[in-house]
C-alpha cells in the first residue's frame, strides 16, 4: 500500500480575479522507504505537489492520501494533527527558531508531539544531533551555525519523531555544492537507515542524481516517472 | 516550551519591547500616582471637613437646611441645652458643643470682605472641632472676650496680625444691623479654605448676645467614639429628637463627596488611556513580529503547531511585556509615591488663584499608600496587554503556511 498518494488532483491558485493552474489531474503514488525527487523547472508545479503530501495547502479537486487517509477535505486543525503525527519538513531556507538552540529547535516537533517525558525527549533529540553528526553543537543557536550545520539541524529536526515521510523543498538550494552534496549524502543514509520516506523537490541536477525515484512535472503534469 | 520561546521572543527587538513596555510602565506609574494623590486630598478634605466645620454629626432645627446657604439666624434652635444634656448621655458620643454661624462683611476701615462667622464654646468646642490646635499664632478665645480669631488667608488679605482690631458688621436674629470693634487675638491656620480664607471666629456668649439669639446656636455639633456607627446613630437621633434635623458630615460635604466620585471617573479614563497606550503599543510590537516572523510562523504550522498554541504563543508575548510593564510601572509608582507620602506637593499658590473648588486644601496634600490600586494597576497592565496582543495574534495564526513559507 503507497505511503502517500494523489488520485486526479486539479490545483487552481486564485492570482487577483484569473485563476491559475499548477496542477492539472495529477496521479501518482509513493511506496515506503522510497528517496523520491519531484523535479522541474520553475514554476512547473513541483512545490505544489509537495504541499500538497505536507498537508500544507488542499486540493482543488481529486483525492491526496496519506497512508489511507484521504487528506483533502480536512480541516485546518485536522490537517496540523496529520501534519504533527506523520510528517517531517526540511525547507531551503532551513527555518530554524532563532531564539532556541539547535537542541531545542530539535525538540520543538517532540513537544508539540506531547509524546514522552523530559528525559526521553532528551535521549532521542540527542541521538538525532548525533545521527545528523553535530552532536556537540547542540547549545548553539542558529545564527552561531553554518548553513550546513543549520540544514543538519533542520533534518534532525525532521526525523526526530519517527514520521512517515520527510519532505523536503529544494533542500539545497541555499548552500554550496560541496555542502549541498554532503546533506544528500546525510538524507540518503538516514532514509536508508530509518526506512523513512523522503520526498523532495528540486531543479538541481546532482539532487536528482541522488534520487532513487525521479518524478519530473512540467505546466502542471507528469512528464516522467522513473525508477533507478 | 511556549513560554520560554515567548520569553525569548519578545527580546529579539530589545529596543521595541523596552519601548512598549516603558509606556505601560508610565502609564500605570501615574495611574499610581494619581490615584495617591486624590485619594489623600480626599482624606485630608474629609478630615478637615470633620475636623473644623462638622463633626460627625449635626443637629438643626426642622427647615434650616432647606436656607442654610444664607445662615439664616432665625431657624435656630432656641433651647440646645436639653438636647445636648441628653444626646451627650450617650456611650457613643466622645464630645458635643453648640456653634452660631452668621454672615459678616469685615471690615478695617478702608477695604471690606463677606466673610463667616462662627461663634464657638471655648470650653468645648475642643470636644469635637480642633480649631484650638490651629491656633498658629496669638491664642484662643476665652468666654466672655471682645475678641476674635482670624483666618490665615483673611488676615494676609487685611494685612492685619494679632493684637489689630476689625470691624464685624453682621445681622442679628431679628435682621437689625449690628457692628463690632474686635481684637484680633489669634491667627488660624487649618488648611481648610473655608476657615482660612473667609472666617472669623468670636466666643458663643459674644455671638449670642450680639446676635439676640438668647440661648440659642444654629446647630449642635456631636463628635463619635467610632465614626463608623455614624449611620446608625443619625437614625437613633432622628427617633429620639423628632423635632429636629439631623445631617451628617457627608450630607453636608455633598459637594466634596460629588468631586471625590467624579475624581473616580477620572481614575477610570486614566485607566482607559493605559488600554489605548497598551492597545496601541502592543498590539503594534506583536503585529510586527507576526509580519516579520511570517516564514517562522509557517514552519511552526507545519511541524503541526494549531491554530490556537500560535494565538497563545503571541498573546504570551503580549502578556509577558505587560508583565514587565506591570512590574516596572507598580515599582517606578512605589519609588514615587515615597516623597509624595512623606512631603506632599504644595498647592498653595495654584488653590488661591483658582480658588474654592470644593476641597479643602490651601497649601500641600500629601499621597497615601492605596494597595489595592497596586493590585489593580498591576493586574490591569497584564491583562489589557494580553487582551489587546489576541487581534496580532489571530492575524499571524491566520497566515496559511504555505503563504508564510513563500514570503522574502
Amino acid at each position: 500500500m503507497p505511503i502517500a498518494s494523489m488520485d486526479k488532483v486539479v490545483k487552481h491558485y486564485k492570482v487577483g480575479k484569473v485563476e491559475v493552474p499548477a496542477l492539472r489531474g495529477i496521479t501518482v503514488s509513493i511506496e515506503p522507504g522510497e528517496f523520491t525527487s519531484i523535479a522541474g523547472p520553475s514554476g512547473s508545479g513541483k512545490t505544489t505537489m509537495l504541499n500538497l503530501f505536507g498537508c500544507l495547502d488542499k486540493p482543488s479537486d481529486g483525492r491526496v492520501f496519506i497512508g489511507d487517509q484521504n487528506v483533502a477535505r480536512l480541516t485546518s486543525n485536522q490537517l496540523a494533527d496529520v501534519r504533527n503525527h506523520n510528517l517531517g519538513f526540511i525547507f531551503q531556507t532551513f527555518n530554524l527558531i532563532p531564539v532556541l538552540s539547535a537542541f531545542e529547535n530539535v525538540e520543538f516537533p517532540l513537544i508539540l508531539l506531547k509524546k514522552g517525558g523530559a528525559k526521553e525527549r532528551k535521549a532521542k533529540v540527542m541521538q538525532a544531533l548525533e545521527d545528523v553528526g553535530i552532536k556537540d553543537l547542540a547549545k548553539r543557536k542558529p545564527n552561531e551555525m553554518s548553513g550546513g550545520q543549520m540544514q543538519r539541524v533542520a533534518i534532525a529536526r525532521a526525523l526526530v519523531k519517527d514520521p512517515k515521510i520527510v519532505l523536503a523543498d529544494e533542500p539545497t538550494a541555499n548552500l554550496d555544492s560541496v555542502t549541498g552534496e554532503g546533506i544528500l549524502k546525510l538524507m540518503r543514509e538516514m532514509n536508508q537507515k530509518t526506512k523513512t520516506t523522503f520526498i523532495f523537490s528540486t531543479h538541481d541536477k546532482m539532487v536528482m542524481d541522488y534520487a532513487q525515484r525521479l518524478i519530473r512535472v512540467h505546466d502542471g503534469q507528469i512528464q516522467s516517472d522513473e525508477r533507478k | 516550551m511556549l513560554l520560554k520561546l515567548a520569553f525569548r521572543n519578545i527580546f529579539r527587538h530589545f529596543t521595541r519591547t523596552f519601548l512598549t513596555f516603558l509606556a505601560i510602565a508610565i502609564g500605570l506609574m501615574f495611574l499610581i500616582l494619581m490615584d495617591s494623590m486624590l485619594t489623600g486630598i480626599d482624606q485630608e478634605s474629609f478630615d478637615r471637613i470633620i475636623n473644623y466645620e462638622t463633626g460627625h454629626i449635626k443637629i438643626f432645627d426642622r427647615g434650616y437646611r432647606e436656607d442654610e446657604e444664607n445662615l439664616p439666624l432665625d431657624k435656630a434652635i432656641d433651647n440646645p441645652a436639653p438636647i445636648v444634656a441628653q444626646v451627650g448621655k450617650a456611650s457613643e458620643v466622645a464630645g458635643i458643643t453648640g456653634r452660631i454661624n452668621f454672615r459678616i462683611m469685615l471690615s478695617d476701615g478702608v477695604d471690606q470682605y463677606p466673610a463667616v462667622g462662627i461663634a464657638v464654646d471655648p470650653k468645648d468646642d475642643e470636644s469635637v472641632f480642633r480649631l484650638k490646635q490651629a491656633v498658629d499664632k496669638g491664642e484662643f478665645l476665652n468666654e466672655g472676650e471682645e475678641a476674635m480669631l482670624i483666618g490665615e488667608g483673611l488676615a494676609e488679605d487685611f494685612a492685619v496680625d494679632v493684637g489689630d482690631y476689625m470691624t464685624v458688621l453682621t445681622r442679628t436674629k431679628y435682621d437689625t444691623y449690628q457692628a463690632l470693634d474686635l481684637r484680633i487675638k489669634g491667627i488660624l491656620r487649618t488648611e481648610d479654605p473655608k476657615i482660612d480664607w473667609a472666617a472669623i471666629v468670636i466666643p458663643l456668649d459674644l455671638g449670642k448676645e450680639s446676635l439676640d439669639m438668647g440661648k440659642g446656636v444654629t446647630e449642635i455639633d456631636i463628635k463619635l467614639k467610632d465614626p463608623a456607627r455614624i449611620e446608625q446613630f443619625r437614625e437613633m437621633l432622628a427617633k429620639e429628637i423628632p423635632a429636629m434635623e439631623i445631617a451628617t458630615w457627608k450630607d453636608l460635604a455633598a459637594d466634596v463627596l460629588a468631586i471625590a466620585q467624579a475624581k473616580r471617573g477620572g481614575t477610570s479614563v486614566l485607566l482607559f488611556s493605559v488600554f489605548i497606550i497598551a492597545l496601541i503599543g502592543i498590539s503594534n510590537t506583536i503585529l510586527l513580529a507576526a509580519f516579520e516572523r511570517t516564514r517562522e510562523i509557517g514552519m511552526m504550522a507545519a511541524m503541526g503547531m494549531r491554530r490556537g498554541q500560535i494565538v497563545r504563543l503571541f498573546v504570551l508575548e503580549g502578556a509577558m511585556i505587560g508583565v514587565f510593564g506591570s512590574i516596572t510601572g507598580c515599582l517606578l509608582g512605589f519609588l514615587l509615591n515615597i516623597p509624595l507620602v512623606t512631603y506632599g506637593i504644595n498647592w498653595g499658590a495654584m488653590m488661591r488663584d483658582i480658588g474654592d473648588v470644593g476641597y479643602r486644601i490651601t497649601g500641600a496634600s500629601r499621597g497615601v499608600w492605596n494597595i489595592d490600586m497596586f493590585v489593580i494597576a498591576f493586574i490591569a497592565g497584564i491583562v489589557i496587554s494580553a487582551l489587546t496582543s489576541i487581534y496580532p495574534a489571530r492575524v499571524a495564526s491566520k497566515m496559511e503556511p504555505t503563504e508564510a513559507l513563500r514570503k522574502y
